[in-house]
This record gives C-alpha cells, structure tokens and sequence, in this order.
C-alpha cells in the first residue's frame, strides 16, 4: 500500500513536465521550493517547538547568495551555488541560533520577524552588492555540459535537490542527533537529564533548518530568475508558518502538503484580487477549525494510515511538549 | 537640536506610544486569558473605527456619538469572534489558534475593503491642529488629547482589575485557570469579557489615531508595532506594555534625528532584539519557571 502510493508518487512527479502545461511546470517548482522551506522549518518548530516567523529573511540570504555567486562566478556549477547559499544561510542561522537560545515561544517569534525586517533593510541599503530596489537578474546556471534554460530543466533540478534533502531529514531522525531531537520535543527536562545538551542541539536545529531554506532560496534564485527584496517580506515568513501548520507539526508529510496547499491557493487565487485574503483567510480558519493539528493527522484518523505515517510525527491526541489553550503557564 | 524642538519629538514619540500601549494592552487582556496571540487585533481596531466613520458620514451624529457607536461595535465584533470562532478552537493547540487568528485578520481585512474599499478617508479629531506655545516649546494639541486620553483609559483598565469582580476574576484566570476554575469563576464568560474588553480598547485607539494617520484598510498594521511594545516591556505585563508602548514610540520619532535613513526603520527590531538578549523575559517580564 505504503510502496505503491509512494510509486504512484514518484512517477506523478517526474512526470509533471510532459503532462501539465509551462506555468505549471514553473508552479510545481514552486511548490517543491516552498516545501524545502517548510521541511526546515519543520525540522525546527515540529522538533524543538522554536516557531520562526523569519524564514523569509533565511531565504532571501540563500537567495541573494546563490545568485550573486554566479553573477561573479559564472563557471561555479549548480551545486556548488547552491551548498554555498546553504552554508552562507547556515552561519546565519548559527549567529541568530546563539542569543536566541534565551529566546521561547511569543519572545522567539518576535524576535525572528524583527530578524525578517531587518534583512529586507539590509538587502536595500547594501545596494553595491545586491542592486537594492532594482532587483537582481539571476544569470542561466550550468550544470556540467548544461544550462538550465528551461523551466522542465531547473524543475528536475529542483526535484533532484528536494528528494535529497527529503531523505536526508527523515534520516535525521534515525540518527543520534534525531533521537536527541525528538526526546528534546517529548520534554526538554526528561532529555537534559539523560544527558542531551540542550543549548547544542537548539541550535543545531536552528543551523539545519536554516541550511534547508538557504538551499531553497539558491533554487528560488534560478527559477524566479530575478530577485527583489519585497520578494521576501513578513507575509511570506507567515506563509512558512501556515503551511507547516496547516500540513502537520513534526511530520515530512505534512510538510509537503501543506507546501502545496498554501502555495497552490496563493496562485489560484491571485485572479480574485479583493476577494483573495478573504477567501484565503476563511480556508486558513475553517481548516483549523475543522482539522486542528493539520492534514498529517487528519490522515492519520482515517483508515488509511499508510500515507501519512512519518516515524516520530507529532499525534496531536497524545501528549505532547507543545502547550495548549487553556493550560496554566 | 534644540531642547524645545526635542520636546516637541519626545512629545509626539508619547502620543504615537500611548496608541502602541493601548494596542499592546489590548493584545495582552487577551493572552492572558486565553494563552492566544490575537493577529487579528489591529483589523478589529480597524474594522470598529470605520463603523464609527460611517455613523459620522452617513448619519451626521456628533463625534462623541461615533466614538460610542465605534465602542458598541467592537464589543459585538469581539464578543461575536469569541463566541462563534475561538470558543471552538479550544481544544486546539496554540499553534492552531495563531493560525485561526491570522485567518481571521485577513477575512477582515479584505471585507473592510469590499465594503470601504481599499482608499484612504480623513477623519475629525477631538483636539485641534493649532499648536500650543508653552514658553519656547510648541507641542501639538492632537498629541496631548492623545495622550491624555490613553491615560485616562488605562487608569480605567487598572482600576477595573483591581477592583472589579470581573477584574479579579480576569487577574485569577490569568494566574492559574484550573485554581480559578475551582473557585467557581466561569472561565468561558473571562474568555468572551476578555475579548470584548480587549476590543473596545483598540477602538478607542482607533478613534483617537484615525485623525493622524487617516482611516484605511491597513491602519490594522499598527497592531505589528502593539507586540513590539508588549515583547519589550514583557508579555503578560499591564505595567509592560505600557512602559513598552511609550519606549517605541519616542525611540521611533527620536531616531531618525540622530541616525542615518538607511538604518532608521531597523531601530525598533533591533532595540528589540538586544533587549531580548539582555532580558529575555521583556523589560517588566519574567522568564516563566516549569515545574517538571
């Protein structure tokens, strides 16, 4: 069951390009970028319950990264770009990880969306380097004998990058590092007492998670083509958060799902100018109404369980480190 | 820079600042009852202000009356989103909740503008716009009325904690809702108080700022600049949000006399973040101790 839909998956994917027309080709991109973000996300809200409302900014670095290295390096190959945008985000994210230890819940938040404006500013005033409001054009990138010119080719390419780092994150959880993760979500006191280092593996999500949305803002560079900082503004970062709510807390899964909800509505919405937020809002409200802990559970409850079952997902009606309305501080 | 036109900034920064405490203070009447973040603040605010300019356009009733009838309608649209929306979603977990009030901040917003559209309208302030000389410094008359009318309704709020069954019971809530529950406070009446309190607040605030940066659909944003000062002066803190409030407020009118534009609109974020280094809990907050 768990195969064939998997299988059925797999084909549907690589596929898309000769099935569906261009601008959903360039749309499935999109989806599959999104969804890196939200893996990483999910890899630091869903594991060590720190909500990050600046993923924008995260991706904008991958982004501006990615593609000033291949303006200056035109020889640099894809990969490459793309690790050093990861790295570059990474450092990043190790240098907002640190004082942010400190930081919990509302506290954390705030402080990661005052990160998000500040990169936006930062991207306009450094405008030697990042061409401040006019935008960046993101040069073709190459890899090998290739360029990738065409909207199926740096789909492929987005595709390849994300089944890697899909699988690199479900093993995450298998490792020592994943367990150490998951006892920390489970309670952060019960880990610290068999000896997991609270301050190291906070901030080890916080590096990881922002090398996952560096990786995907190099990706947002070559597909988007042009970069410009209101690309990349607060609502975006919140976008980042419905989708691994709406998706799933701690699930790979729901992640991607809500990836391809969020961005899916986003676009087919945009013919309805006035009524959009609208509209947009009432499904946001309406899902958690009627979906509380996102589609990853919801799939669960039904009898097909197979689909949804990542290893350590959060279940929403077990106990769990994540507070709810009503509980005393 | 002279001290009567620094007056005249620090002045102006604690009127734009006693608007950021009342939305601050809005935000945490309802975090404290409900463990919410109410994103949808600054559109209620938004949303009860232009009910009250419409009373004025289309009805021709005196400013006072519009100011009531902007306080009627939000305590309805409070008491009507509690009731019918989050009193739902209590079984909920937080994250669930943050993205309900989010939904809902985007529902009214895009209904404000189907319904007012999306321009900006001016609207008539209380206080006139000649300014006042006192001695050499000359401060404007719009933002003493402000000011004075945010202290006046924040004395209200603290008296009414203080000495209010209903403030007490909203104080006992806050502090321990399974104790206060078995004390025999209705939790769910503090829930819907709490937002219709919470609401009236931010319409009082819109009222009083509408004059200054005209009534539109996205007046709500300065609900953004309300959890600054509630996260600096530290969540949960009446005290907080108020000192908060007025911190932000003159910080944002002092900074661009002393620094350079580029790095201005950066001020508040990054007072914030090295705020929250130094003081994790926000300025008047504590850092919240779990027993295991």
């Amino acid at each position: 069951m768990r195969r064939a839909a998997l299988a059925t998956g797999a084909v549907v994917v690589l596929g898309w390009p000769w099935a569906a027309p261009r601008y959903f080709v360039f749309l499935a991109s999109l989806i599959v970028i999104n969804a890196i973000v939200a893996i990483g996300l999910n890899l630091l809200s869903g594991y060590t319950n720190q909500l990050s409302f600046g993923h924008a900014g995260f991706l904008a670095i991958g982004a501006y990264a990615a593609a000033i290295l291949t303006i200056r390096a035109p020889a640099l190959p894809v990969p490459a770009a793309l690790l050093a945008a990861g790295l570059v985000t990474a450092a990043v994210g190790f240098a907002l990880g640190v004082p942010c230890l400190r930081l919990e819940g509302l506290y954390l938040a705030m402080a990661t969306l005052a990160f998000g404006f500040v990169v936006v500013e930062a991207i306009l005033n450094l405008d030697w380097l990042t061409r401040g409001n006019d935008g960046l054009h993101v040069p073709v990138g190459h890899l090998g004998p290739w360029a990738l010119a065409t909207d199926t080719a740096r789909y492929y390419l987005v595709v390849a990058v994300a089944a890697l780092l899909i699988v690199a994150a479900r093993n995450i959880s298998r490792t020592r590092t994943g367990r150490a993760l998951l006892a920390l979500r489970e309670s952060e006191v019960a880990a610290q007492a068999s000896g997991v280092h609270l301050a190291a593996y906070k901030t080890l999500a916080f590096v990881v998670s922002a090398f996952y949305t560096g990786v995907a803002g190099g990706l947002f560079a070559l597909v988007v083509g042009f970069l410009s900082p209101d690309s990349f503004d607060v609502f975006l970062s919140v976008d980042f958060v419905a989708m691994i709510i709406v998706g799933g807390l701690g699930s790979i899964f729901g992640s991607v799902a809500g990836a391809a909800v969020i961005t899916t509505l986003n676009d087919s919405l945009a013919g309805f100018q006035n009524y959009r937020p609208l509209i947009f809002g009432a499904i946001l409200v309406a899902s958690m109404l009627f979906m509380p802990g996102g589609i990853a559970s919801a799939l669960r409850k039904i009898p097909l369980p197979a689909l949804a079952r990542t290893p350590g997902a959060v279940r929403p009606h077990e106990p769990s480190r994540i507070p709810r309305q009503g509980d005393d501080a | 820079m002279t001290t009567a036109a620094l007056v005249h900034v620090v002045v102006s920064g604690l009127a734009t600042g006693s608007i950021y405490a009342l939305m601050a203070i809005s935000l945490v009447i309802i975090y404290n009852a409900t463990r919410t973040l109410n994103f949808a603040q600054g559109e209620m605010l938004m949303l009860s202000t232009f009910v009250g300019w419409t009373a004025l356009q289309v009805l021709n009733l005196p400013l006072v009356v519009a100011l009531l009838v902007a306080v009627v309608a939000a305590a309805l649209l409070g008491w009507i989103l509690e009731r019918v929306v989050i009193r739902h979603a209590i079984s909920a977990t937080h994250f669930d909740v943050l993205i309900i009030t989010l939904g809902l901040s985007l529902m009214l917003r895009s209904a404000a503008g189907v319904a007012w559209t999306h321009d900006e309208f001016p609207f008539p302030s209380f206080f006139s716009n000649r300014p006042l000389a006192v001695g050499p410094v000359r401060v404007a008359p719009v933002s003493l009325g402000i000011i004075g009318a945010a202290l006046v309704l924040m004395l209200a709020l603290a008296a009414l904690f203080r000495w209010t069954r209903l403030g007490r019971a909203m104080r006992a809530v806050a502090q321990n809702q399974r104790a206060a529950r078995l004390m025999g406070i209705s939790v769910e009446r503090v829930y819907s108080s709490s937002w219709i309190l919470a609401s009236v607040v931010g319409a009082v605030a819109g009222v009083l700022i509408a004059p200054v940066v005209f009534l539109s659909s996205k007046m709500g944003l300065v609900a953004i600049n309300g959890f600054t000062a509630a996260v600096l002066g530290g969540f949960g803190s009446m005290p907080g949000a108020v000192v908060g409030g007025m911190l932000l407020g003159v910080l944002e009118n002092l900074a661009p006399l002393y620094l350079p534009a580029s790095i201005k609109h950066s001020v508040p974020f990054l007072v914030m973040i090295t705020i929250l280094i130094v003081r994790p809990g926000g300025l008047l907050g504590r850092v919240a101790q779990r027993k295991v």
